[in-house]
């Protein structure tokens, strides 16, 4: 199903993957588990044979979450419980929700409270990161996520499973650090709205299958420089709705890099495969770059950034500030002035999930990227 | 020479030498750090490092109506106005100095427990970066309800404690003394049992306290348990409300105390005696909330002392399943006979408030009791609609009224 898709066809399923999941499920007899970010151990869903889906909002509108979470929580926690209490919630078979933080935290129990009859675990990822206690503390949930997979489904984790699902996802992360290669050196031979595309499927569609529609594009690919492209560094946790990449890509904008937990983040630290899994699965726990609610080196953001800014040799920072995300929302006015003082020109994109007005957004992204040019783009 | 003063006079008296020994701290070679009011601070007090909350200071300047002036600084520095106001006023205050109080003084160091909210984490990250200063994040994961993964959650904050311990030996170049440690947690189980029974004294009819006397009585709790004063100021503040027990005084007189009423969340500091004034010409006294016992720690003496302190810390409410939240509150309306409830979704406060609507659905199908919902912030001013406010409270206890639920008490 998902073998042989064209860009246009990853574009238009990374919008709504649901249709197609649904499909899947019913023609593979296989169960479908729901995660939100950040930092669920995917691999191991997986080799319980399962499809492991990241839950990243809805679009459709907001009917029963403003009842359980107040307009003032983060507007990808209320996107996703709506779209698991609204639209998807039946294709779902479980939920593995992890908590970093105080929404996320009440989300999990909410979640649980709303689907008794699903299997429901919450993944507590450690909110410190640099003490040998962290370290124990996320190989102790991974076993536990295990256990629980098992309770639930009557069976024990297969280590071979285990090895061929990591191996499986470390070649997908691959594959997509390539695109990203060309993407920086060949602007002009994928969107910023296709490359973040491929980057959700993945984390939603079954990767044995999607591997070859990523292979196979690749392969198709046209080599274009492109001309007057302006390079960036997109900073944040992740960046909806997608018609922000349409706005970038209009603007000849191309992402050069990014921290977000649904980009990089997400392909940093693939986890070895010559030694014990489980071992390597919290390994890369401590691979991955900054993510706010979990490190509590407060430097280490601004030195991510300032080193990707250097190294991508980008001419500008674009923050992506969701709306209502406290975690952000006590960084920024500190990593702005941080940012300001080394002068790396920075602009800060404030959306929200369910947003279906841009205009602001392109006005303002217009004016920045003409100011940084000196004149109009 | 304790034994004659009151338990007003007594905490004020254990308040200024606190804040006096708070602001001669570095003249003693003590450290002063900043940690939050739910943390264990009772290694801190082993270690003679001076805890600050900045939350409390917060408390007094958001109180006296501060709130607006001070958030409004901190929004102008670019922090959006939906963060907590005790985080938004004390920026404030670190930008212009304004404090009702002799203000408190700056800090050495951090520890952030994330049983209370991630908010103060974030909070003390930012104060930290300024002065260059180390943070200890002491975290405590979610007590699910699957007691196996709890007995692992134990010996992961055991582990940090050790951390802990060892960080401060660092900074402050000190060996941890762990007989001392033992010391202080006897003074804190004491103080604890002695707060928790100042309580439950709301369990009397009519009630000799309300939750404002809790707030009230719940500060010396915060900041000094783990101390010889902490126990006496509790014994002291138990006789006083047991003597009133004996002659029968209520908050409000026996004949008039239709409602006892639970409150969900923190305070509206700044409504605080409006609120009891106002709930208390219906006949209504608020007794009690899962907020004021998050400090009725019960701690046990017979067990390693970082594996009780452990235990105690990551069980808080605030920390608890919303399942769980409901059972604690539950056990509260049944022992406290209460026939309401009050449930404030606090803009401030999204670790306590995001579990409100659930809490609230659960709540009042298992007591059959309505309950009262209103949004508003704790601190700050410009979400406080006092007409809104007023008119549902009246609407709440019309509905009470018809209901005939006055003196009845909540169902099992």
């Amino acid at each position: 199903m998902w073998e042989s898709l064209n860009l246009k066809d990853v574009v238009a399923l990374a919008r709504d993957p649901y249709p197609s999941i649904r499909q899947w499920a019913r023609d593979t007899g296989k169960k479908v588990v729901g995660s939100t970010i950040a930092d669920v151990p995917e691999e191991v869903i997986y080799a319980f044979d399962l499809l492991p889906v990241t839950i990243l909002g809805t679009h459709k509108p907001l009917k029963k979450a403003p009842s359980h979470l107040p307009d003032n929580a983060c507007s990808l926690a209320r996107s996703n419980l709506e779209l698991a209490l609204s639209y998807e919630g039946d294709l779902f078979s479980g939920f593995v929700l992890p908590q970093v933080c105080d929404t996320t935290q009440h989300l999990s129990d909410i979640w649980r409270i709303n689907f008794p009859d699903k299997f429901v675990t919450s993944y507590l990822a450690p909110r410190q990161a640099d003490r040998p206690s962290a370290r124990y503390w996320v190989k102790e949930e991974i076993e536990r996520l295990i256990d629980s997979l098992g309770g639930w489904l009557g069976k024990k984790l297969d280590s071979g499973a285990l090895a061929n699902s990591i191996a499986l996802h470390n070649e997908n992360k691959t594959i997509l650090k390539e695109f990203y290669e060309i993407k920086r050196n060949f602007p002009g031979a994928i969107t910023n709205k296709q490359f973040f595309a491929m980057m959700k499927v993945s984390q939603q569609v079954d990767k044995a299958e999607f591997n070859k529609s990523l292979k196979a594009i690749k392969d198709g690919l046209k080599m274009k420089k492109g001309k007057n492209y302006t390079d960036v560094v997109m900073v944040g946790i992740t960046c909806d709705p997608p018609e922000i990449f349409d706005i970038f890509d209009d603007l000849r904008v191309n992402i050069v890099g990014d921290t977000l937990v649904t980009g990089t983040r997400y392909l940093q630290g693939a986890p070895a495969l010559n030694g014990d899994a489980i071992d390597a699965l919290a390994d890369r726990h401590f691979k991955r770059g900054f993510f706010s609610p979990i490190h509590d080196n407060v430097y280490k953001n601004f030195e991510e950034v300032k080193k990707l800014y250097k190294e991508t040799k980008a001419k500008a920072v674009i923050y992506v500030h969701i709306e209502f995300c406290e975690s952000q929302e006590y960084d920024l006015p500190d990593l702005k002035d941080m940012i300001k003082k080394e002068g790396i020109p920075m602009h800060v994109l404030d959306t929200e999930y369910q947003t279906t007005s841009l205009s602001h957004v392109l006005t303002r992204a217009q004016a920045f990227f003409e100011s940084l040019k000196g004149g109009s783009l | 020479m304790n034994d004659k003063l009151t338990s007003k006079q007594l905490s004020k008296k254990i308040t200024d030498e606190y804040m006096e020994d708070a602001f001669h701290a570095h003249d003693n070679n003590k450290l002063v750090g900043y940690t939050t009011a739910i943390s264990p601070v009772e290694i801190f007090v082993a270690h003679d490092i001076v805890p600050i909350y900045p939350e409390n200071h917060a408390v007094a300047n958001l109180t006296a109506k501060k709130g607006v002036e001070l958030c409004s600084v901190v929004e102008g520095m670019g922090y959006t106005s939906h963060l907590c106001a005790y985080a938004r006023s004390d920026l404030g205050y670190r930008k212009t100095g304004v404090t009702v109080t002799r203000g408190i003084p700056d800090p050495d160091l951090f520890l952030a427990c994330n049983a209370q909210c991630f908010t103060l984490t974030k909070w003390f990250q930012v104060l930290a970066r300024r002065g260059d200063l180390p943070v200890f994040v002491f975290d405590t994961p979610e007590h699910i309800l699957d007691q196996k993964a709890r007995k692992e959650i134990v010996k992961y904050c055991v582990l940090q404690l050790k951390e802990l311990i060892s960080f401060l030996e660092k900074v402050t170049k000190r060996k941890f003394d762990y007989d001392r440690l033992k010391e202080v947690m006897k003074y804190s189980a004491a103080s604890s049992i002695l707060y928790k029974k100042f309580l439950d004294m709301a369990q009397y009819k009519p009630s000799p306290i309300s939750i404002f006397d809790a707030l009230i009585g719940m500060a010396i709790a915060v900041y000094r348990r783990g101390t010889q004063e902490c126990v006496d100021y509790y014994q002291t503040l138990c006789n006083e409300i047991q003597a009133k027990v004996d002659q029968g005084i209520g908050v409000l007189p026996k004949d008039q105390e239709k409602y006892r009423l639970y409150w969900e969340n923190l305070p509206v500091w700044f409504k605080f005696s409006d609120h009891a004034k106002l709930l208390g010409s219906y006949g209504g006294v608020i007794l009690t909330s899962l907020y004021v016992h998050a400090w009725s720690f019960e701690f046990d003496l017979n067990k390693d002392p970082l594996e009780t302190l452990a235990e105690n810390y990551v069980n808080r409410f605030s920390n608890s399943t919303i399942e769980d939240r409901a059972d604690m509150a539950m056990d509260l309306f049944k022992k406290y006979s209460m026939n309401g409830m009050i449930m404030f979704m606090n803009r401030s406060c999204k670790a306590v408030s995001f579990a409100v609507p659930t809490l609230k659905e659960v709540l009042t199908k298992r007591t059959g009791i309505p309950a009262l919902v209103f949004e508003s912030d704790m601190g700050d001013q410009r979400f406080y609609a006092e007409s809104q406010v007023r008119t549902r409270i009246e609407a709440y206890f019309e509905t009470l009224d018809r209901l005939g639920l006055a003196q009845k008490t909540a169902a099992a």
